[in-house]
């Protein structure tokens, strides 16, 4: 059978999907905190640092269009340094999944259901997503294509129907107070664009790998863009001092817009429900990476078993975080810290592979 | 086999999630909530001091909140006395007023919970009415717990009354079923009609929150039995209320704010008689120039009208005249900037920044703004020495079907 | 037993059900027995195996005065005239042109098959157990004393009912005539509406008892070859007893069989079976069923009927999503209800969500509870309506509805709202043309109240992403369930959610991808025609 059948749509839509996460809930709250009015250039300038990330791991995808960062780093820095370093991927996106479920059990929680448990709101995720990864490859891009549109249509809408209380004065000064702060938000932002890091074992099931790059770009240009439009419209909104006091200013969002019509008198617990589907799609694509690169770091054949296995430990990681600031806490020194695996480490791999072949093909022209 | 086993499992899964539905932890039937649909707030008096619930404390401890307790007075639907369905003309009060006491809003609706069978549900409440007196005492213990529960809705609605907040509750307006109901629809309509900014709870906590503007509600007074009338505007400084307006100088404050929403009609003399005209603002352009001069924050203000004349006073004179029209757009732009030079004056004394200038200079001085001002109460003391120039272009385009 | 073709172990094995049977077809070493010379022997030999059927006729007589022979056929399984007149009456005079050769023994087979007999179906048989089969199928077999071989004579005639409206598939603007229960003219309708070479029926007999002819029918070139071959090899592995319906086929074909969806569609008209054929879908039929699957299916062919086609494409399109939303309401439109009235009732309008508390203030139980009473009396008198006769069918379903659900309500035991959104409810699963499917959606509804019940909006949403997963993970014969969405296909989302017009959608179907995949040929572009 042919492996070979993510389109370079299917690829852009897994990373949008994957990239739009729990993480729009508190993502103004983190611009604006660093970056006052500058939210939106600090935000802007996370896109950019994300992007550097994703399209180095990309040129690495490209160059080794059979495998994934877990198996071509052996062939780059060797077989058990790779290794070494793999590990800390596998555990960086095991410890990324685990936060991403309790950061949306808080938020549900805090939100909707505030009587139950916040271990069963979190289960409950965990186990739609550890089902769904039972899948191969190919559901797995099926899936996150058809969530696509539900993904994109609450964000939009909220931002379209709270245009009416903007006031574009709160969105000046467009540069922030100070650098080094704007600096931090930065890390901060571009963090939330880690989810992109999928794209290492999605190029090897592209039927065209070479279109890679395109469906990096727009991927990360629509997500961005989303992310940009939702900070501006809470800035817009809100203004930087009010949000300062609010922890999910896109929530507070939706419950400042009213429906035309007075369908539904509030939008929060509807766009709650629907975000359901964004952070199960984001879940959905850390669990599998973890359960896919550990099938490929281990040379296992079935990943399904390992989906199973990983759940109660994952389970247990979310539950770690003694309460919500400390679970940010956690989050943003997480985010930062894998920085140096999502940016740095395929830097590094790209330019030691880059002058590999160099080298190589020096001494090849040299022979002849 | 790969399809088998994974439907197994969902199978399993369900049967797994099935005694959770014991669970159930969030249910809660609506005939089983008591629909709090309006709050009223003050402060209490001599007699109701004596009624502090001691639920959430114990009396003489000295872990007991500071401040004077305020009386809280609720409207609760009655389930079952609001009939679905066109009316059968119930006769029975479709509400249950209720009233309690407490240090903090919260621990007025923990007394309350006390009180009644069902569980308090704040997802309904369409208003709250602050007494004049509370909300001059400061309005800052009553948003704490208002914006960390998310039933409360932020586009519920936020006023000041004259009169004890719980005459509202038990007024009995002849308009709609639910008494309550009445009231949030005449203040959401407000702003729809012209006669009032848009105000809403998060509104108010959004500029409340910003260094450079301070708050404004409106001010409601209770006419005769069961009418209530719009009296002015009350603005705060901080979270105090420090005056209010009156109603036509609701319509200079949107003026200068750059509401474009025009309602406000006002008599204007027609220069050179004695006669009046009644000259309605249909929509106002507002062009705002910040600078500094001689270190103080200046502005420069250019408001243009587009009026309307809706009546003339008198039979004798005659308005078929372009220069007649010409005169009393003049006069009328005389008046306007008379009146807007005198409310910011107003609010200059009272050093309350309604108008939100102060986020001007902080938009488009940040170097002025980082440099000298920074927080809120430097800006509400560079407010007082503000400067400007208000300069007021009146249009009048229409005068209605009648040819003289 | 279940089937499992993807990794089929178990239809690996050696198939041992298949030596026990009294009959089999085709011919084992060994068990074919041959006809012996002598008639009584013969005959003798057949009572035997039929026992004493009193429909089972035999007829001694002369074939031209001369040899001693037998006529042997089940006397309801034939026309009588047909026999007297086209079999015996040639066999016992000698014809003319006959009357002066030489009639040996040797020849005569060749001499009855070719120049006597008024039949076009008639063939020498020697195989015992062939013709036991042939006599049960309703053929008439002739024994010749001293021949060893029989001849069978196709005289199969049962009864039929005429062509009739498909009673599940309605439609108002359209083709009227149905398949009936008989396979031949099922075929017949379809080569009427495909006289073209491309048009393939393969046959084979199913079922050890019932030994139903099961026909597989495509259009070659345009259905892909390797989902006929699976279709064939599919069908082949199938042993079971008897097969009465299609829907036996379906269950031991289909690709998940614990999936609540369908996996395979199946229709009662010709004109939607021709057009599903030219998408380059196989149809099956089996004799005696009025129903034909169609396979490779994906999930949006079961909101969509031969209607959608036939009307103008406004029209169609309008109906079609009027329909989408049905479909959507009769799968979360309760949930909604149970999570908006105990979870949710902030997002009501407050006058609204006031009185809907009031119209529940007497009912004792939670709305979760109440709405699965109300869902589960709902199912029990759906069923008992569709077992009635007609004329009492009404009448019940009045009582039903009108006088249960009043005195519910008024007894306290259901609120008025409860009682209209399960309305709702139960007539948008019936807005859904296919049966199959709108059963799939139903079922579906409980799992997503209690989620409901549980969770509130929450638990409706991961309900719907659990069903929407598992959609997404369905194959039907090879083609991804919910394509033409995702994977996406451009050309095919033209005819998912609304149905552009024909002229729009010059391909087929490309999940279906045969080598011929024009459906339009270069006409002018159907805008043009204003301008001439």
């Amino acid at each position: 059978m042919n492996t070979r059948k993510i389109t370079t749509i299917q690829a852009t839509a897994i990373l949008i999907s994957t990239i739009i996460g729990v993480g729009v809930l508190p993502l103004p709250l983190f611009a604006v905190q660093e970056g006052g009015t500058g939210a939106p250039l600090v935000t802007f300038l996370g896109l950019a640092l994300g992007a550097i990330g994703l399209v180095i791991l990309t040129q690495l995808g490209i160059r080794h269009p059979q495998k994934t960062i877990i198996t071509y780093s052996e062939d780059i820095i060797g077989k058990w340094l790779g290794r070494f370093c793999s590990l800390f991927v596998i555990l960086f996106f095991f410890i990324l999944t685990g936060l991403t479920a309790r950061e949306f059990g808080e938020v549900v929680v805090a939100g909707v259901l505030q009587e139950t448990p916040l271990e069963i709101t979190v289960i409950v995720m965990l186990l739609l997503a550890c089902i769904s990864c039972r899948n191969n490859i190919n559901v797995f891009s099926y899936i996150h294509n058809f969530y696509l549109p539900i993904i994109l249509a609450p964000v939009l809408i909220v931002v379209a129907l709270s245009l009416k209380n903007a006031n574009l004065l709160y969105l000046r000064p467009i540069i922030g107070t100070n650098l080094p702060d704007m600096f931090i938000g930065t890390l901060t932002i571009s963090a939330l664009f880690q989810g992109s890091f999928i794209m290492t074992i999605i190029i090897p099931s592209m039927k065209n790998p070479n279109q890679a790059i395109k469906a990096s770009l727009w991927g990360i240009s629509i997500s961005g863009g989303l992310y940009l439009l939702l900070v501006i419209a809470t800035v817009s909104v809100f203004g930087t001092e009010e949000m300062k006091q609010i922890l999910w200013p896109t929530l507070e969002l939706a419950r400042t817009t009213a429906v035309p019509g007075n369908v539904l008198q509030r939008l929060d617990v509807i766009f709650l429900a629907v975000w359901v589907t964004a952070v199960f799609t984001t879940l959905f694509s850390s669990y599998f990476f973890t359960i896919y690169s550990i099938k490929q770091l281990l040379h296992i054949q079935d990943h399904k078993m390992l989906s199973y296995f990983l759940f109660p430990f994952i389970f247990i990681l979310a539950m770690l975080p003694q309460n919500i600031f400390q679970m940010y806490e956690f989050i943003k020194f997480v985010g930062r810290a894998g920085l140096l695996i999502t940016i740095l480490y395929p830097g590094l791999l790209l330019m030691i592979d880059f002058l590999k072949n160099r080298r190589l093909k020096g001494s090849a022209s040299q022979q002849t | 086999m790969r399809h088998n086993k994974h439907s197994l499992v969902l199978v399993l899964v369900f049967f797994l999630l099935l005694p959770l539905l014991s669970g159930c932890w969030d249910a809660m039937e609506m005939e089983r909530r008591a629909n709090v649909l309006a709050i009223g707030i003050d402060e209490a008096d001599e007699i109701d001091q004596k009624k502090d619930g001691e639920v959430a404390h114990l009396k003489d401890s000295f872990l007991k909140p500071k401040g004077k307790l305020m009386k809280m007075t609720v409207q609760i639907a009655i389930p079952g006395r609001i009939p679905l369905g066109p009316d059968q003309g119930g006769e029975q009060k479709p509400v249950l007023v209720m009233s309690v006491v407490g240090h903090t809003l919260e621990d007025a609706l923990i007394n309350l919970q006390q009180q009644i069978a069902d569980q308090v549900f704040l997802g309904h409440l369409r208003i709250i009415v602050l007494n004049e007196k509370v909300a001059k005492r400061g309005t800052k213990r009553l948003h704490d717990v208002l914006r960390r529960n998310p039933e409360i809705r932020r586009t519920a609605a936020l006023v000041v009354s004259k009169e004890a907040a719980s005459q509202y509750m038990k007024l009995m307006p002849g308009l709609d079923r639910v008494p309550s109901l009445y009231l949030a629809d005449m203040v959401d309509n407000l702003s729809a009609l012209g006669r009032f900014p848009p105000s809403f709870i998060g509104l108010f906590w959004t500029i409340y929150s910003s260094k450079g503007q301070e708050a404004y509600l409106p001010y409601l007074t209770i006419k005769q039995k069961g009418i209530i009338e719009l009296k002015g505007l009350a603005y705060f400084k901080e979270d105090k209320m420090v005056g209010k307006t009156s109603p036509l100088e609701i319509g200079v404050f949107m003026a200068v704010k750059g509401d474009s929403e025009g309602g406000y009609g006002a008599f204007v003399q027609v220069p050179d008689t004695d006669e009046m005209v009644m000259v309605r603002v249909r929509s106002r352009k507002n062009k705002m120039k910040i600078e500094r001069k001689n270190g103080l924050p200046h502005i420069r203000l250019k408001i243009r009208y587009e009026c309307e004349i809706d009546e003339k006073a008198s039979f004798k004179m005659k308005l078929n005249d372009s220069r007649v029209l010409k005169s009393i757009e003049k006069e009328t732009a005389k008046d306007m900037k008379k009146s807007i030079e005198k409310l910011i004056a107003k609010t200059q004394a009272a050093g309350s920044d309604v108008f939100g200038f102060g986020e001007h200079f902080r938009a488009k001085l940040p170097q002025y703004w980082n440099s000298e001002i920074k927080t809120k109460e430097n800006w509400a003391r560079a407010f007082q020495q503000l400067t400007y120039d208000v300069k007021v272009d009146a249009k009048i385009h229409r005068v209605g079907m009648k040819a003289k | 037993m279940v089937v499992f073709f993807k990794k089929n172990n178990r239809m690996k094995k050696p198939d041992i059900g298949k030596e026990k049977g009294p009959f089999r077809e085709g011919g084992k070493p060994g068990s074919d027995a041959i006809l012996s010379a002598s008639l009584d022997k013969t005959v003798a030999e057949i009572q035997q195996i039929l026992g004493h059927s009193d429909d089972l006729v035999m007829k001694y007589f002369k074939v031209f005065g001369q040899y001693e022979a037998a006529i042997l056929y089940f006397s309801n399984l034939v026309k009588q005239d047909s026999i007297n007149h086209d079999i015996l009456k040639p066999l016992m005079y000698v014809p003319e042109h006959l009357k002066d050769r030489n009639r040996p023994l040797g020849q005569l087979a060749d001499l009855i098959i070719k120049e006597t007999l008024y039949h076009s179906q008639a063939y020498p048989e020697r195989n015992m157990e062939k013709l036991i089969d042939y006599i049960l199928c309703g053929e008439t077999l002739l024994i010749v004393d001293g021949m060893t071989e029989a001849i069978r004579i196709g005289t199969r005639n049962v009864e039929k009912r005429s062509l009739t409206q498909p009673e599940t598939e309605q439609i108002i603007l359209g083709p009227r005539e149905g398949f009936i229960e008989n396979i031949q003219t099922n075929l017949a309708l379809l080569r009427y509406r495909l006289p073209t070479p491309d048009f393939q029926v393969k046959t084979m007999k199913i079922g050890r008892l019932t030994k139903s002819t099961v026909a597989y029918c495509y259009l070659k070139d345009i259905a892909k070859e390797t989902v006929v071959q699976e279709v064939e090899k599919r069908l082949s592995q199938i042993d079971i007893d008897a097969i009465m319906d299609v829907g036996y086929l379906e269950q031991f074909i289909e690709d998940n069989p614990f999936s609540p969806f369908p996996q395979i569609q199946s229709t009662e008209r010709p004109d939607k079976t021709v057009a599903n054929l030219a998408e380059g879908r196989v149809a099956i039929f089996v004799d005696g069923s009025p129903f034909a699957l169609l396979v490779p299916v994906v999930f949006n062919q079961f909101y969509q009927t031969a209607e959608d086609y036939s009307s103008r494409f406004l029209m169609g399109s309008f109906v079609r999503m009027a329909r989408m939303l049905a479909l959507v309401f009769s799968l979360i439109f309760p949930a909604l209800y149970v999570s908006f009235i105990s979870f949710n009732p902030e997002l009501l309008p407050t006058e609204f969500a006031i009185a809907v508390a009031g119209g529940r203030a007497g009912v004792p139980y939670p709305a979760v509870v109440e709405v699965l009473m109300i869902e589960v009396a709902m199912e029990v008198l759906r069923e008992a309506t569709v077992r009635l006769p007609k004329q009492v069918g009404g009448a019940l379903s009045i009582v039903g509805v009108l006088v249960v659900g009043q005195a519910a309500v008024e007894a306290g035991l259901a609120s008025p709202i409860t009682v209209v959104a399960i309305a709702l409810t139960t007539i948008g699963s019936f807005a859904t043309p296919a049966y199959s499917a709108a059963f799939a959606l139903r079922m579906l509804r409980f799992p997503i109240m209690i989620l409901a019940g549980i969770f509130g909006l929450y638990g409706v949403v991961i309900g719907i992403i659990f069903i929407f997963n598992h959609m997404l993970s369905l194959r039907s014969f090879g083609v991804p369930y919910m394509s033409p969405v995702s994977p996406e296909n451009y050309q095919g989302m033209k005819d998912v959610i609304f149905r552009a017009p024909l002229w729009l959608m010059p391909k087929r179907p490309s999940f279906l991808h045969g080598a011929n995949r024009s459906r339009l040929g270069k006409t002018i572009k159907r805008n043009e025609f204003g301008n001439e």
